[in-house]
């Protein structure tokens, strides 16, 4: 792995390019459910990122990331509801709620490896998700609505689509920025360490609990922010809807799909994943013949299949193999 | 978890084979993806004189066969409106569309695979690119809460047929109507019953056991049941609530059989019912009355697996099919169902013809497909029962959006067979009551 602490101009330049297509992509679109599609997508990715902090660079996957989701979705819409106060203030009071429950929940978690941590955070989030189902201050099983009479920046709720897509644009940028520079810094290493040798990491000093502790953290943050946004943005939430495993599941499919460890893997994930999903179920649902659920289900087969690393991890190595590309095959 | 993780350590070097396989594949995904794109954009043709309904349903998922059978019925409903069938004389729906000139309405159909955000996603894409001028569905009631949400932010009506959540219409929407009874009223309706009972045979109904599973439904219910019971002075001896899918029941049921009440009242899905009847008989628990909450004593499994087990338990339901044995013009619609989907009409499927032919009485009525003019029409319905497959006085909407007129039905298996025995008005045989010890079946 190369030392970098320069940036790359032409790594600049493409991210450069990037946000300008997305900030301009919905100057060309008058068609709301066209540009919900895109908000989706965003949606997924934001995800995906988030996920991939702790399932990726620290190798530590969590098929329970449903449980910040809904923490996120369900803290900012009491907080709302009983005290009136602005989504954007109840957005990062859940990301610190998820991050408090994260920390509980990793501490005995992460005393267990591999697959029974994966197991261990599918258990936290069913009991989690029967809890809150059970739980008569948070309305149970009937969900929580938004009205719809408080619309507005302050109250995070618009009529129209635009707002949602920059918000959440904005938060994937966001998510993006944290997730580069913890590559970049040294946690990013000792992520990656703890992943790839977790006993030589020992023995060279680094805290494996600390370090996973401050990956989970940061990744329940970002995913409690991305729960927030699901529920300002469909108005009502039930334990179904936001702290069912299906999300979990949805979530790290995402970061893999894309390829995990890597800084955009999880972005494209979401762009192949989410279009397969929406476009499929358009055009063959309505048949009630299942068609949209096997051409997405076959696409993961293809993927896992083919390439365990995701589509980021076979358009890396087309590129090391194609002719005078040598010089970025280094990059990750 | 590592092989998902990250690179499998030999994989660094691929040889040329392997990258072309993973060319082809990359090309494949990506190919894929962008066609699925493209064929987006291009949505049929579409005739001027019809009148686009938006309607979303469960098609894939753990509920597409019933998904599927609501779409038929949907489907039936249409093409009566449409004079594609004739529908029997005195229905609503054999009225057509006069007052829009005999137009026909085409439905759109939506899959929400039980995903509140996938039926949100489904209603806008509806009303924005296939630019329906009402929506109906969707069964879930979580997704109809969402779905609405999205019509009532454009202006849109939203009839639901099928959802019984009670907190549907305490939303104060303007666009959002409901056929069916609610759950609320569902309970109440068992209290009502057991009044009724007493009165007929002069034995007091007044002990209750309540034995409810423990997911969203048994605890609402059971928060309910307990609040009418108080309400209604009926005293509860033992309240159970058990955990959903469970492999024994054998202490529950004892718990029960110490506390002997009059009536059980149970609500529990399907695996749980026949547990449960199969540890009664073991136990030979037999109370006077085992009055279910629908749902797992109901389904076409429960008899089929229990057999003459399964006798007379008491339920609720929402239609049954000796409906049609009251009523003849139920009779005909059903007949036309089975001919046309090989099933007949159940609950659910019977409620979703019947939104379909309250949206085409308004659409009637309003002589328009402005939303406006819809919601108007909407709003003064009045269809008496006798215009209905249901078992119901009629369809009335109040302030909230909620028909004054539905109820639901109660009946009890007799000869492997649902009957309606309760309301008094829509019954089809008298009530078996007490309900037989196990010995002397």
């Amino acid at each position: 792995m190369s030392n970098r602490t320069v940036l790359d101009p032409r790594k600049a330049l493409g991210a450069v390019a990037l946000l300008a297509f997305a900030l301009l992509l919905p100057l060309g679109i008058t068609d709301p459910a066209r540009l919900n599609f895109f908000i989706l997508i965003l949606m997924g990715a934001q995800l995906g990122v988030a996920w991939n902090i702790v399932g990726g660079y620290a190798g530590q996957v969590s098929l329970g990331h449903a449980v910040f989701y809904g923490i996120g979705a369900y803290c900012s819409t009491m907080l709302a509801l009983s005290l009136g106060l602005s989504p954007w203030i109840g957005m990062l009071a859940g990301g610190l709620l998820a991050v408090v429950f994260a920390l509980v929940m990793g501490w005995p978690c992460f005393r267990l490896k591999g697959h029974y941590f994966a197991m261990a955070t599918i258990a936290v989030a069913e009991i989690v998700q029967i809890l809150v189902t059970n739980s008569e201050f948070l309305e149970g099983a009937v969900g929580l609505s938004l009205p719809l009479d408080r619309s507005g920046l302050a109250a995070m709720v618009f009529l129209s689509k635009l707002p949602y897509y920059y918000i959440i644009l904005g938060l994937l940028v966001v998510t993006v920025l944290v997730a580069w520079a913890i590559e970049r810094s040294h946690i990013g290493y000792y992520f990656r360490a703890i992943k790839d040798e977790p006993e030589a990491a020992r023995a060279l000093g680094v805290s494996l609990t600390r370090y996973k502790l401050i990956a989970l953290s940061v990744s329940a943050f970002l995913t409690a922010v991305g729960g927030s946004f699901y529920a300002q943005k469909e108005m009502f939430i039930d334990p179904g809807s936001v702290f069912v495993g299906a999300i979990s599941i949805k979530i790290a499919l995402v970061a893999i799909l894309g390829g995990v460890g890597t800084l955009m893997g999880p972005v494209l994930g979401a762009v192949i994943l989410i279009t397969i999903e929406e476009y499929s179920r358009t055009l063959f649902g309505s048949t009630g013949s299942g068609t949209d659920m096997i051409i997405y289900a076959m696409m993961i087969i293809l993927v896992a299949v083919f390439s365990p690393a995701g589509v980021m991890g076979l358009l890396q190595d087309l590129r090391r193999h194609l002719p005078g590309a040598g010089k970025t095959s280094e990059t990750r | 978890m590592r092989f998902m993780v990250g690179k499998a350590k030999g994989q660094r070097s691929a040889t040329r084979r392997q990258v072309i396989t993973r060319f082809v594949a990359t090309a494949a995904l990506m190919a894929t993806t962008a066609l699925t794109g493209v064929m987006f954009g291009s949505s049929g043709a579409r005739a001027e004189d019809e009148i686009r309904i938006g309607v979303i349903y469960p098609l894939t998922g753990a509920a597409a066969s019933t998904g599927v059978e609501l779409k038929a019925a949907a489907e039936l409903a249409a093409a009566m409106v449409n004079k594609e069938i004739a529908a029997p004389d005195g229905l609503t729906v054999a009225a057509g569309l006069p007052g829009l000139k005999g137009a026909k309405i085409k439905l759109i159909f939506g899959d929400h695979q039980g995903n509140p955000q996938v039926g949100a996603t489904e209603a806008e894409r509806l009303i924005t690119s296939e630019k329906v001028v009402a929506l109906t569905g969707a069964y879930f009631s979580n997704v109809t809460a969402t779905a609405s949400q999205v019509a009532e932010r454009y202006g849109v009506p939203f009839l639901n047929a099928e959802s019984s959540s009670a907190s549907l219409t305490q939303r104060n929407f303007k666009w959002f109507f409901r056929t069916t009874p609610h759950d609320d009223l569902f309970v109440t309706n068992f209290f009502t019953f057991l009044e009724d009972m007493e009165k007929k045979t002069g034995k007091e109904l007044r002990t209750l056991g309540l034995f409810n599973e423990n997911t969203l439904w048994g605890n609402e219910t059971t928060k309910l049941q307990v609040r009418l019971s108080d309400e209604r002075k009926f005293k509860i001896a033992e309240k159970i609530i058990y955990p959903a899918k469970t492999t024994q029941m054998t202490s529950e049921v004892q718990r029960l059989k110490a506390a002997n009440p009059a009536v059980i009242m149970q609500s529990s899905y399907l695996g749980d019912a026949i547990l449960s009847m199969k540890t009664y008989k073991e136990l030979g628990f037999s109370p006077s009355m085992l009055l279910a909450n629908d749902a797992g004593f109901n389904d076409s499994e429960f008899l089929k697996t229990l057999g003459k087990d399964g006798e007379y338990i008491i339920s609720r339901e929402v239609w049954a099919l000796d409906q049609a044995e009251r009523n003849p013009l139920i009779k005909k619609v059903n007949d036309l169902m089975r001919e046309r989907s090989g099933v007949n009409f159940n609950g659910n499927s019977a409620r979703s013809f019947t939104g379909i032919a309250v949206l085409a009485d308004a659409l009637n009525r309003a002589g328009s497909t402005k939303p406006e003019d819809i919601r108007k029409a909407l709003q003064e319905t009045n269809i008496p029962g006798s215009g209905l497959i249901m078992p119901w006085k009629g369809i009335k909407f109040d302030a909230s959006g909620q028909n004054e007129l539905g109820q639901g039905i109660i009946v009890q298996v007799q000869g492997g067979q649902y009957v309606t025995v309760w309301p008094t008005e829509v019954a089809t045989k008298p009530i078996v009551f007490p309900m037989p010890a196990w010995d002397k079946r």
